[in-house]
């Protein structure tokens, strides 16, 4: 695969808690994310996706290796300037900010000149404004929330508070997308939505990358797949070869489902 | 019972005390940021202000600067020099979280009170400097004790109006999301270390022009008028106006600050009289903070109204 044909690459990526080692192992883990394609991100409990996507997102700092966004590395740059290139994440455990109503959470999303202290104090905000008011609500339409938008964040379910930060990272228009979970907790009507959701991204660009336990809901989706295993890189590659490989059936089922 | 007295001493140091609230509010309630060090900021006004206007020293002075300005120069200095000590306090600090930056902000403000107490050379150790230059009020046909009230109530309004503009726009949101959970407001591109420097840096601006107006009024500065007492009792005040909002910071310290005129303009019979006055006063303030502590009137208003 050229370097032009993915977004991201990851190499020789480590990451050690003392001595757990969380990502990695020995020698670390690669893999790359194609661009404009729908990546899976699967495996046991415990196999370090997580990990891998706050690496990636740079909530955590690599042992060892690295990221590559666009051919750039991530290592030195922070979370919120990783955000700004255009790389958006959500939590495994969803992450609001509960004294901002629902509609103020997903306008926080946005990046607005507003949030400069310069132009905070002079004023000329207020232009920009109604656009982001305008384009969060229409993400709280996507995701089925608009009837909640001025109730308290304090009010909604674990479901509606995933739904709120994928619509909360749908105004920011990501280049990348990366969604933990989900469908955890999500009712099937909402998983629907969702499903149509990350088609519709699909279709205008944006590359998505989605860890998930719910294996039905990925390999409808996914393009590719890549499987973790104790932080380390089992298999990757094509739905179909993902559900043919022995290995990757043991370590998700058990071995009495192993051909 | 002198009621003028009262109504502009309460006007006078209400508006300077809420000043101090209101920055505090918007440090701790906004930006979530627990600064314990609040009187260093007022004391570095203070300071700055005496020493940019003070006469340089002759015969037995023992302080080294004295520039002379004019009041508006110093004024202007004050400020500034706040802002640099929030700089230099700030930048180290930041990092830290919750009540490990109380610590840290609660000793600095410690260091720089030891500091202005031994080094004679910088404001005269324990003595202090004192005449310091005041704005003549009654150039502009106002008596002096019109004049400060005054003075103190626009610098207050304009903190207010400052705090408002930066909070009612995007960047208050902002504020508000970095406060409620960093990681999130991190990965929606809000720069957290930046966006928390600001506000800790902006709102040292006001403190240090609140301490040299105090300076004015008090034509004194001196280590014992800044101990960590002031620091206690603007947060005092913060705890009784209710926290979250810029009205309440003011109102609790006006409210304060009116007690503790009340019992400063009965007219004592003995100097015994007048001790057991302000013991009682201390005694008071400390019983109000316990029962709002404890009985939370302001989270219950807030819910009742709720539930309109």
């Amino acid at each position: 695969m050229t370097p032009s044909n993915s977004i991201i690459e990851v190499r020789g990526l480590r990451k050690q808690f003392g001595g757990l080692k969380a990502v990695g192992g020995d020698t670390g883990v690669s893999f790359e994310v194609p661009r404009g394609k729908i990546t899976g991100l699967i495996g046991p409990n415990g196999a370090g996706k997580s990990t891998t996507f706050n690496l990636i997102s740079g909530v955590l700092k690599p042992t060892a290796g690295s990221v590559f966004y666009n051919g750039e590395p991530l290592s030195n740059k922070k979370t919120s300037e990783i955000t700004a290139a255009g790389l958006s994440r959500t939590f495994q455990t969803p992450r609001s900010f509960p004294t901002l109503t629902v509609l103020e959470n997903v306008v926080v999303g946005a990046s607005s000149p507003g949030e400069w202290l310069r132009t905070a104090l002079v004023g000329g905000w207020r232009s920009n404004e109604q656009d982001t008011l305008e384009k969060a609500q229409l993400a709280l339409n996507t995701v089925g929330l608009a009837e909640r938008a001025n109730d308290e964040v304090t009010n909604l379910s674990g479901g509606e508070l995933r739904m709120l930060e994928v619509a909360r990272q749908l105004v920011r228009d990501p280049d990348v997308l990366l969604l933990d979970e989900p469908t955890a907790g999500v009712d099937p009507g909402l998983q629907n939505r969702l499903r149509k959701l990350l088609l519709d991204l699909h279709e205008k660009g944006t590359t998505l990358v989605v860890v998930e336990h719910n294996l039905h809901f990925l390999l409808e989706i996914a393009h590719q797949i890549v499987v973790l295993q104790n932080g380390e890189l089992l298999a990757a590659g094509t739905p179909q070869d993902i559900k043919a490989n022995p290995k990757v059936v043991s370590a998700y089922l058990g071995d009495e489902h192993a051909a | 019972m002198n009621i003028e007295q009262l109504i502009l001493a309460t006007a006078t140091f209400g508006s300077l005390f809420a000043v101090m609230t209101v920055c505090l509010n918007i440090q701790y309630a906004r930006g979530g940021m627990i600064n314990f060090g609040t009187v260093a900021y007022f004391a570095v006004g203070a300071y700055t202000y005496a020493i940019f206007t003070h006469e340089p020293p002759s015969g037995l002075d023992r302080y080294v600067f004295g520039f002379d300005f004019p009041w508006y120069i110093g004024f202007l200095a004050a400020g500034i020099a706040s802002l640099l000590f929030a700089v230099l306090t700030g930048w180290p600090t930041l990092r830290l979280r919750g009540e490990y930056l109380a610590l840290t902000t609660f000793a600095f403000a410690e260091v720089l009170h030891s500091v202005l107490l031994n080094e004679r050379r910088l404001g005269n150790g324990s003595v202090g400097l004192s005449n310091v230059e005041r704005i003549d009020f009654t150039q502009f046909g106002l008596a002096d004790k019109y004049g400060y009230a005054l003075a103190a109530v626009l610098l207050l309004i304009a903190t207010i109006v400052l705090c408002r503009r930066i909070l009612a726009s995007p960047y208050g949101r902002a504020v508000d999301a970095i406060r409620d959970d960093e990681v999130a407001a991190q990965s929606v591109g809000k720069d957290v270390q930046r966006m928390r420097f600001e506000v800790f840096l902006i709102s040292a601006l006001p403190i240090g022009f609140a301490g040299a107006l105090y300076a004015m009024i008090t034509t004194l500065v001196n280590p014992m008028l800044f101990t960590a007492e002031v620091t206690f009792f603007v947060w005092i005040a913060l705890v009784l106006g209710g926290e979250r909002t810029i009205k309440g910071a003011v109102l609790g310290t006006i409210a304060l600050v009116a007690f503790e005129e009340l019992i400063r303009n009965f007219h004592f019979e003995s100097v015994r009289g007048a001790e057991i006055a302000s013991s009682i006063e201390h005694m008071m303030t400390g019983v109000i903070f316990i029962l709002v502590l404890r009985l939370q009137p302001f989270e219950k208003i807030k819910t009742w109204r709720a539930a309109q």
